[in-house]
């Protein structure tokens, strides 16, 4: 017997052990519990313990438990970039970019197996989100790809350590995306607290009702089924998002807003453009919902300049001396051809043209 | 929890009409053309100038011979800024001096924008206060009867205080009023210290990146005194881009700074020739070019 399969028989032990104490205590102080409540509330579980507990391996990055001061110290440096450390405030991170700029820490779709542009815009319009760039860190613990397929074209070999490590994917973001610097190793460890914070739940997919049966009585499953019930389970949710660099639309190519959604186009505007432009919050070039920003992106709308709307979503700019804070391009799973059309048909109608 | 709700407010509250109330960009950059605007730098933000004024474009000292003003340099500054809080700015910066009295400047400031205009009209104008001081580190001269012989060293200095009042109508057109006062601790005997002036421009856009711009400084001075002298008048275009803001300007007045172009414009646009003719000319070229760092 290999090591491993040692490992992950201990662990199960070990898991079912804990259930079983919790619910002998449970049991000890109300003694009345109907028996069908006793069952087990794997929809309350952690994905990764639903599927240690089904057998599967644990992951590079796992965690046993989370500490909630870690987890504090963490959402500060998530959000502020920096935190209170012996009574003093660190160091920022980055001077120009905190991580919520680009990645926001809630769901971000309905069915969280989908990588649609389409859906993850109609869920942003429901829940009135921003829509940015970046994935979502809510589940990102639970996810085992990072830097995903083109943004070896951005970053090279950097990412390559980086495509199965959350950790070395955090450095390559604090360091490279985030035009600042790498973590220290109490900072990246909190940030690792608040990730696992937002792990995903069992009920946060959309597993069957005879799933969830069978998650329940996983102790009777036999190995191929729960084998079975591992797949499923890693299939009702994203493992790596997919980032798909396009190239500048080709003038001839594009619609200019013609047959546009201009409500989409409106909430892009407002939810990805203003989220950093609005008040020049993160960059020199303020943008309102006004005629005469319109008007600068409607007369550049043929060129292949930055100021051309299907140049700079698809390319972004650069990080440079001098200059650091650039601007994300968005790829075609963060804002599809057709969104991007939406936009300029928004734009052509904010121009008045 | 503090720090989540500031998130929530951030990621599901940037879509809402909250980031509309401000209104931007009244004008383009801290100065308008010679004097300063309501806008402030960010926090954080170190702002690089470059300002440059040439010489006579036309009149006895301009024309071809010296390539209208260009072989002449009237002022240059070289100056950082930067924002404390959004609100609140200062700057530090060397000017060459225009030498009519003062050569070899040092000029600070500071500037905190107390109101901005609101789209809903709740705030109708941006309102800023603003103080400059000047020193010339200029070796003084022996001719007591002239300022540069600097008999103290508080001789040396001059200061300024400005309320700067903005509104922005629409999106393209932007006007501002100016009451200053400068305070200077040495004159010529026929002048005043203390001395009022009522600053007014305007800042059309013709498009987001390109506009024209007017500024005007008439200084309330007893018409017995300061007969030389005569008040800052500017034209100029500017053009703004990402980090960058230039501006190109003709005015009559040929030093930087407060404490420089409102007391100190001798030149004029049209003057009066030796032979009683009027000619026009004491008027110059100069550029600012600005680059952001945040820092």
């Amino acid at each position: 017997m290999s090591t491993q399969t040692t490992m992950k028989q201990l662990y199960i032990f070990l898991i079912a052990v804990l259930l079983l104490s919790t619910s002998a205590i449970y049991w000890g102080e109300n003694t009345t519990v109907p028996a069908a409540k006793k069952a087990l509330d794997v929809e309350a579980m952690t994905v990764e313990d639903a599927l240690l507990m089904l057998g599967d391996d644990t992951m590079i990055h796992y965690m046993s438990n989370v500490d909630p001061k870690l987890v504090a110290v963490g959402e500060e440096l998530i959000f502020n970039g920096w935190t209170t450390r012996d009574g003093k405030k660190t160091d920022r991170i980055s001077h120009y970019f905190v991580c919520t700029d680009c990645h926001s820490v809630s769901r971000e779709f309905e069915d969280i197996s989908s990588q649609s542009p389409e859906d993850r815009l109609n869920y942003a319009k429901e829940q009135r989100m921003a829509f940015l760039p970046g994935s979502t860190f809510w589940g990102i613990y639970n996810r085992t790809s990072f830097y995903n397929k083109d943004y070896i074209k951005k970053y090279g070999d950097l990412v390559l350590n980086a495509r199965d490590s959350l950790e070395n994917a955090i450095q390559v973001c604090a360091k490279y995306c985030s035009s600042g610097r790498h973590l220290e190793d109490w900072e990246l460890e909190a940030i690792m607290h608040y990730y696992k914070s937002l792990e995903l739940k069992v009920k946060d997919l959309s597993l069957s009702e005879n799933d969830l049966k069978n998650l329940r009585k996983y102790g009777q499953l036999k190995p191929e089924e729960r084998k079975e019930l591992i797949q499923k389970m890693k299939d009702s949710y994203v493992q790596g998002y997919d980032a798909t660099f396009l190239e500048t639309m080709p003038r001839e190519e594009r619609r200019y807003g013609e047959g546009g959604d201009v409500a989409n186009g409106e909430f892009i505007y407002e939810a990805s453009c203003l989220n950093c432009h609005a008040n020049g919050r993160l960059t020199y070039l303020i943008l309102g919902k006004n005629k005469l920003d319109a008007r600068m992106f409607w007369r550049n709308r043929k060129n292949y300049k930055d100021k051309s709307l299907y140049q700079i979503v698809r390319h972004g700019t650069f990080s440079k001396p001098g200059r650091r804070q650039y601007m994300p391009l968005y790829t075609k799973e963060k804002m599809s051809d057709e969104q991007l059309n939406d936009l300029m048909a928004y734009i052509k109608k904010l121009a008045e043209k | 929890m503090k720090v989540r709700i500031v998130a929530l407010a951030i990621t599901t509250l940037l879509v809402s009409a909250g980031h509309a109330q401000e209104v931007q960009e009244t004008f383009n950059g801290t100065r308008i053309l010679n004097g300063h605007s309501t806008e402030t730098l960010k926090a954080k933000v170190l702002q690089f100038r470059i300002e440059h004024r040439f010489g006579d474009m036309a009149g006895a000292n301009g024309g071809i011979d010296n390539f209208f003003g260009f072989d002449n340099a009237a002022d240059i500054r070289f100056a950082f800024e930067y924002g404390i809080t959004d609100k609140l700015m200062v700057g530090f910066g060397r000017c060459k001096g225009t030498g009519a009295p003062y050569a070899g400047l040092l000029d600070g400031f500071v500037k905190y924008r107390l109101l901005t205009q609101t789209s809903d009209n709740r705030m109708p104008i941006n309102l800023a206060v603003l103080g400059t001081s000047s020193l010339t580190y200029a070796k003084k001269v022996d001719d007591l009867s002239l300022i540069q012989s600097y008999p103290e060293f508080a001789h040396r200095m001059a200061y300024s205080a400005q309320i700067n009042i903005s509104r922005k109508f629409g999106e393209r057109v932007s006007v501002a009023l100016m009451p200053t006062y400068v305070h200077r601790n040495l004159v010529n005997t026929d002048d005043v210290n203390g001395l009022f002036a009522l600053g007014a421009a305007f800042n059309v856009k013709i498009t987001k990146e390109f506009g024209i711009i007017g500024e005007y400084y008439p200084t309330f001075q007893d018409a017995t005194l300061r007969t030389d002298l005569s008040n800052s008048l500017s034209g100029g275009v500017e053009w703004t881009t990402h980090g960058h803001n230039f501006k190109i300007v003709l005015t009559n007045s040929r030093g930087f700074g407060e404490t420089q172009f409102i007391p100190y414009t001798y030149s004029k646009w049209i003057d009066t020739d030796a032979n009683g003719k009027k000619v026009a000319g004491q008027f110059r070229l100069g550029f600012s070019i600005t680059r952001n760092f945040k820092l």
